[in-house]
């Protein structure tokens, strides 16, 4: 009884004390009601500082405090007080002087930390339960969440206490708590948490449903749940938005497939995807079997481990949300993106620090990239271009079979993922290439075996899907295996199958004039059918007119395919152009040699054909003026015969004419000396020396470029010595000017001895031995006057025509060696040193 | 049309060596000694048919005509194992087989009486021909046979073959040892008037010379005519390379000789060849680089033909042309290093009135033919100091025919009949004006020579013997 109302004055200055504390509310409202219960709670928790319960130094403490802070005098008044309070005993004295001494503590050191910062109440609100103070029990200035989460503080801050106490407060403190939360919400833990379950399968639960404003998984506002809670839920339920989106994903990707902006690399992806959610839905089955447990109280706790709070919920779900938001990631970084730039993409999140992260990753790459891989590998060893979806980072487009190689297929870089690098997919390219090459252009099937060969040798990536993701090396080794094998394949096929070599040298010796002894006859049985205007020239009567050159030289002993693919070019002319000017020759060099001899390749090599035939022809002519002024024919000295100035000039005519021979014929000569060992013969044994050492048909092609392009540059061809070939081309024109000269010269000369002799025989009427018959005495007919006026005049003219030319050579001729040694792009210096072998043309110029 | 080339083997001399060159044209196409193919011989890239055609059963036969006016050497030949080489329509022997004495002008007359039968043979083997290019005449110029008929012949194919080569191969004598041939200057003046007016081009074979080699380099006390004769075999191959085996430049004959003979009188070459071996002798083998062989070649002591020249003239003596031909391996890019070589040290002196250079024909090697050396090479070359060995058989017969020596022997025959040796003297007047052009090559102001004198003396190319009249015919 006595107990009852002590509990009943004890209830009232609770009462009481509350509502000082909170004097706005009424005694009668439910906030009241609540403060005072929470005030209840409070007081009968059973909440203990952590700190010794030393009265002497609990007062020792305070009036230190008090010294600290400069308040002596307030300090020696604590001092006195102090031995009043604690000297006082019996009945109707506080028993409890400790407590009250530290509560007066607590509540000083809060006055002073409210005061310090009233700017930020939260602060100090939060410094007084950190501090271990007293718990502030109302603050209208702080919102609603940081009371719950200061209720929340208070009570496990009070769970946490109790654990120093017997076993018995702690479960009457937790089943208070329990009673508590329960009392708070309107729905239990285990409904949040199936709902919670609901949500993370992307449907919306009773009471956690998708809020679109939100955009996530939100606890309805109407129910009524500790905040906590309600963040709780928000948080867990990441998960759920996060798999909408990758199920969405997923979903749509399969919807749209077999659309073509899927791809099969999308689709691995998306299988990988479903793949993880599966993992999850199997996890999320286990939980939902687990939330259907009852949530023990804690004090049960030991009893039963199988059931689900959101507690549980959040650390199981801690490893499925860190996969499902790099997959969220993934979906929305790939969303756009396709084939190997996906791939890519996905790869650059590869790069991760975190192993759990760095393998997930690995095995999801593993899987997307599969396709990838197979596509490469079958792209290397089959040389298939298997990717309808335009993944691959290889783009083939049907081209003519000649230029398969150069422009059939090409690398995409938009789909060439990060982790295989460009010279890695110019081997894989041009791998694959090579394959088709020889199927397409080749029509060979011995790649087979060397693919094969390449695949035993590097095991067994090489089967279907054996390539993964992460196996660079073996990629890399599958690839250089690939490539040796096919490579060398192909420059065997190309060497032996297709005599690359055979037919390069076919073209040195038709085209570059290289089979001398062919040329010649060819030369010499065109050479009266170029001389026709060019619209009257049958190419036909050419075409037959190589064919007997070729059987009457030594091209008859060559291949016959070789020889079957010489062909005559009648080059398009217009009015007034000669033969000479349209002839030219072509080598047919057919698939696949034509990837080699292409079009521009060809018209290139037509450039020298057109350039050394021309030489030829001067050679040719000068040779042929040659023949008509040959020691045995020099016998028409009969006019040496003659007194005065005829004879002289009979004599410089002839002198003149021979000099400029000599002129003429060094220059040819040694243009085409310089032509055969300077730029033929070196270009060539550079050529063939690349040509062994040329890996692929890269190499080769290249190889073959520098062939051409120096012999185009060395013989004055190129783009930088058009002026220089200019000149050259004039002096050629002199030269056969000069052999037309050089003919009418001896052709008249010719004559005139014939007509001598006609004379003496007619005047003499004698028939004498040939030696005699020219004798002194024959040449004093009655014409013989008329004849040395004849000859006179037959001879001025062509002197004066020879000296034209002459001048004209001499000047274009300077001309053009004092530019040879400013041609600084090609090494002339041959030439130069040639033509001036014995300083001739050097003396000549200092002489001026 | 493969440029046919006829080979004309005339007197004693002639057919010696003739038959040496086609022993050695047959070793290297790997033709037997009948005449067939050889099984090995299949090696493409020779040109047979420009010294070779085939008969029926595909016997390779030369183009060889074998003349002489004593059966001796011939029979030698028809007696020998390469019996059935050569086509025996082509052989002819004078009836009465006594020769030609050493005497040019029986030679000569009887190269006339017996020319119907021998052009005959000449018309024969040219129209077997595609696109016929010339004559190789093989010869010596001291003895009867081959300096008379080999005149008389030089002198008809001028005529009747004006447009095609005439190329000899002239044995000069030895003139460092008494010949048993008194009248051999004579002989020599005659034959080197119809080799300077009627042939193209003059491969000289100075026997002088050819000894010294065999002596000096080959190290033989005392070199045997087969010896020698096997020297004249190798130049005359190594100098047919070209046309043997087609290349780039100087496929033909015309080609070859052209860029030599710039100045259509001085047609006389010289020759040089290293390394040099004969038949069972073990040579030591040396070094052989482009650089080397070129080197050796403008050697005067490698050189197949003597040089008579006096220090001071040597000195100025001129190289007009030089082709060198070398075969074997060569790096093309050796050629310009030898010649900047060459051109450094000043190792050779040109003309100076106009351009010239030295030109180097690369030939392929036989591959049937295993030698020792990796490179050889043969030296083509028109040099000024040839005119001294000119004025040296010029100095002999002056010597003679002041003695008035032994011309009753010529006077027997219709040319120096009625004791007319104007032929003597025109002969000597042509030999002179060569000499002289020749010296005049030496100088830089050789485009005016001739041109100033008005007495003609130098440019007196003697009276129109060689002059054709095509209208005249035969």
């Amino acid at each position: 009884m006595d107990e009852q109302q002590d509990h009943q004055t004890l209830l009232d200055l609770v009462k009481e004390l509350v509502h000082r504390l909170n004097p706005s509310t009424a005694t009668t409202t439910t906030q009241f009601a609540q403060s005072l219960k929470y005030a209840t709670r409070i007081l009968a928790s059973r909440m203990t500082p952590s700190i010794a319960a030393d009265e002497s130094a609990m007062a020792e403490s305070i009036k230190r405090s008090l010294v600290n802070e400069g308040n002596s005098s307030g300090a020696l008044a604590f001092a006195d007080l102090y031995t009043k309070f604690s000297s006082k005993s019996g009945f109707g004295t506080i028993k409890n002087k400790w407590a009250v001494l530290y509560l007066l503590k607590v509540v000083a050191e809060d006055r002073k930390a409210a005061k310090k910062s009233n700017s930020r109440a939260s602060s100090g609100l939060f410094a007084s339960t950190v501090c271990g103070g007293l718990p502030v029990v109302f603050d209208e200035e702080s919102g609603g969440a940081k009371k719950v989460l200061d209720r929340n503080r208070s009570g496990s801050n009070g769970v946490l206490l109790v654990s120093k106490d017997s076993e018995n407060f702690r479960e009457i403190a937790v089943r208070e708590y329990g009673d508590l939360v329960r009392e708070e919400s309107e729905v239990s833990e285990g409904v949040l948490v199936r709902d919670v379950l609901y949500a993370c399968q992307g449907i919306d639960g009773k009471y956690v449903k998708f809020d679109k404003n939100f955009d996530g998984y939100v606890l309805l506002d109407s129910v009524k749940v500790p905040r906590a809670v309600r963040v709780m839920v928000r948080k867990v339920c990441e998960l759920g938005w996060l798999f909408m989106k990758v199920r969405d994903h997923v979903s749509e990707s399969m919807d749209r497939f077999p659309a073509e902006d899927v791809g099969t690399i999308g689709q691995a992806f998306c299988a990988a995807l479903q793949d993880e959610l599966s993992e999850y839905y199997k996890l999320l089955a286990v939980l939902e079997a687990q939330a259907n447990n009852p949530i023990p109280m804690v004090s049960e706790a030991g009893n039963s481990g199988n059931y689900l709070s959101l507690r549980r919920l959040a650390v199981w779900f801690a490893e499925p949300v860190v996969k499902m938001r790099l997959m969220a990631v993934l979906v929305d970084c790939c969303k756009v993106l396709r084939g190997g730039a996906m791939a890519g993409a996905i790869h650059v999140h590869a790069q991760h620090g975190d192993p759990l992260v760095q393998e997930f990753m690995r095995q999801l790459l593993r899987r997307v990239c599969s396709p990838l891989f197979e596509m490469v590998r079958s792209w290397v060893l089959e040389g298939e271009l298997d990717d309808i979806f335009g993944e691959f980072f290889i783009l083939g487009q049907p081209v003519k079979a000649e230029s398969l190689w150069r422009e059939g297929y090409r690398l995409h870089d938009g789909m060439l993922p990060s982790f295989i690098s460009q010279s890695l997919a110019q081997r894989i390219l041009r791998t694959g290439k090579s394959i088709n090459f020889l199927r397409v252009c080749c029509e060979d099937q011995g790649w087979a075996v060397a693919a094969e060969e390449a695949a035993a040798a590097v095991g067994t990536t090489t089967k279907r899907y054996g390539l993964g993701y992460g196996e660079t090396d073996a990629l890399e080794a599958l690839i250089a295996e690939a490539a040796k094998r096919i490579d060398r394949h192909l420059m065997d096929v190309m060497y032996k199958q297709y005599k690359f070599k055979e037919h390069c040298l076919a073209i040195k010796r038709y085209l570059l004039l290289g089979q001398g002894d062919f040329v010649q006859y060819l030369m010499d049985i065109v050479g009266p059918e170029l001389s026709e205007p060019a619209n009257t020239i049958s190419s036909f009567k050419l075409a037959g007119l190589l064919e007997s050159a070729i059987r009457s030289s030594n091209a008859q002993y060559d291949d016959a395919d070789m020889l079957d693919r010489l062909r005559v070019k009648m080059m398009p002319h217009g009015t007034g152009d000669r033969g000479w000017d349209v002839f030219s020759l072509e080598y047919d060099a057919r698939v696949p040699l034509n990837t080699v001899f292409t079009e521009s390749v060809m018209g290139r090599y037509l450039r020298i054909f057109n350039f050394l035939w021309k030489l030829r022809r001067v050679e040719h002519s000068l040779i042929g003026a040659w023949k008509t002024m040959k020691p045995n024919r020099i016998t028409s000295n009969f006019l040496t015969k003659q007194e005065g100035s005829i004879k002289f000039q009979f004599v410089s005519t002839l002198r003149r004419c021979q000099v400029l021979w000599v002129e003429m014929n060094h220059f040819v000569t040694n243009l085409q000396y310089y032509i055969m060992f300077e730029v033929l013969e070196v270009s060539w044994a550079n050529f063939v020396d690349e040509m062994e050492s040329a890996r692929d048909l890269d190499d080769l092609l290249a190889a073959h470029e520098k062939y051409l392009q120096s012999i185009v540059e060395k013989s004055l061809l190129g783009e930088r010595s058009q002026t220089l070939c200019k000149t050259l081309f004039l002096l050629f024109d002199l030269i056969l000017q000069f052999r037309s000269h050089a003919d009418r010269l001896y052709e008249g000369v010719h004559e005139l001895q014939a007509r001598t002799a006609v004379s003496a025989l007619s005047s003499q009427g004698r028939t004498k031995t040939r030696q005699k018959q020219n004798d002194e005495s024959s040449w004093g007919g009655g014409g013989r006057k008329a004849l040395t006026k004849l000859a006179g005049e037959f001879l001025q003219t062509i002197g004066q025509d020879l000296e034209k030319i002459s001048k004209d050579y001499s000047s274009s001729l300077e001309g053009f060696i004092a530019q040879l040694p400013m041609q600084q792009h090609v090494d002339l210096k041959f030439l130069l040193f040639r033509l001036d072998f014995t300083e001739f043309y050097s003396r000549l110029r200092l002489g001026k | 049309m493969p440029r046919e080339i006829i080979t004309l083997q005339v007197g004693q001399c002639g057919n010696q060596i003739g038959m040496e060159f086609w022993k050695q044209l047959c070793l290297e196409h790997g033709i037997s000694k009948d005449g067939i193919l050889e099984d090995f011989a299949t090696q493409g890239g020779d040109r047979k048919d420009v010294f070779f055609y085939q008969a029926d059963d595909q016997h390779y036969i030369p183009r060889a005509l074998l003349l002489d006016l004593e059966p001796r050497v011939i029979n030698g030949i028809q007696n020998s194992e390469y019996r059935n080489l050569y086509n025996h329509e082509n052989i002819f022997v004078s009836d009465h087989g006594g020769g030609a004495g050493n005497n040019w002008a029986s030679g000569y007359h009887q190269g006339e009486q017996v020319q119907e039968d021998i052009m005959d043979m000449v018309d024969r083997e040219a129209d077997g021909s595609d696109s016929l290019e010339g004559f190789v005449l093989c010869h010596s110029i001291a003895g009867g046979t081959g300096s008379g008929m080999g005149s008389y012949l030089l002198e008809t194919l001028n005529d009747r073959y004006s447009k095609k080569l005439v190329q000899t191969y002239s044995v000069f004598p030895n003139q460092m040892e008494t010949s048993d041939v008194v009248v051999q200057p004579y002989n020599s003046l005659l034959t080197l008037k119809r080799l300077t007016l009627n042939a193209d081009c003059v491969v000289v074979l100075d026997n002088t010379a050819l000894n010294r080699i065999a002596v000096e380099r080959l190290h033989l006390s005392n070199p045997t005519f087969a010896q020698t004769n096997s020297l004249v075999s190798t130049v005359m191959s190594a100098s047919t390379t070209t046309l043997r085996y087609p290349g780039y430049m100087n496929n033909d004959l015309v080609g070859l000789l052209a860029s030599l003979i710039p100045t259509p009188r001085c047609h006389f070459l010289m020759t040089g060849y290293t390394p040099l071996t004969v038949e069972r002798q073990a040579n030591v083998i040396r070094k052989t680089t482009v650089l080397d062989v070129m080197r050796r070649l403008l050697q005067t002591k490698n050189i197949m033909v003597s040089s008579y020249a006096r220090t001071k003239e040597a000195s100025q003596a001129k190289y007009i042309s030089i082709l060198n031909i070398i075969q074997g391996e060569v790096d093309p890019t050796q050629v310009h290093e030898s010649l900047q070589r060459i051109r450094e040290r000043k190792l050779v002196n040109f003309i100076e009135w106009g351009p010239a250079s030295i030109q180097v024909a690369l030939s392929r090697k036989s591959p049937y033919i295993q030698t020792s050396h990796r490179v050889s090479g043969l030296m083509l070359a028109s040099h000024t100091s040839i005119r001294h060995l000119f004025s040296k058989c010029l100095s002999q017969y002056e010597k003679l025919r002041k003695k008035q020596a032994f011309l009753d022997n010529y006077r027997k025959f219709p040319m120096f009949a009625d004791n007319d040796l104007s032929e003597f003297d025109e002969s000597r007047e042509i030999i002179e004006s060569l000499v002289d052009e020749y010296k005049a090559c030496e100088s830089p102001d050789y485009i005016k020579w001739g041109m100033e004198d008005p007495s003609g003396a130098l440019t007196g190319e003697g009276n129109a013997t060689g002059t054709v009249d095509p209208k005249l015919g035969m």
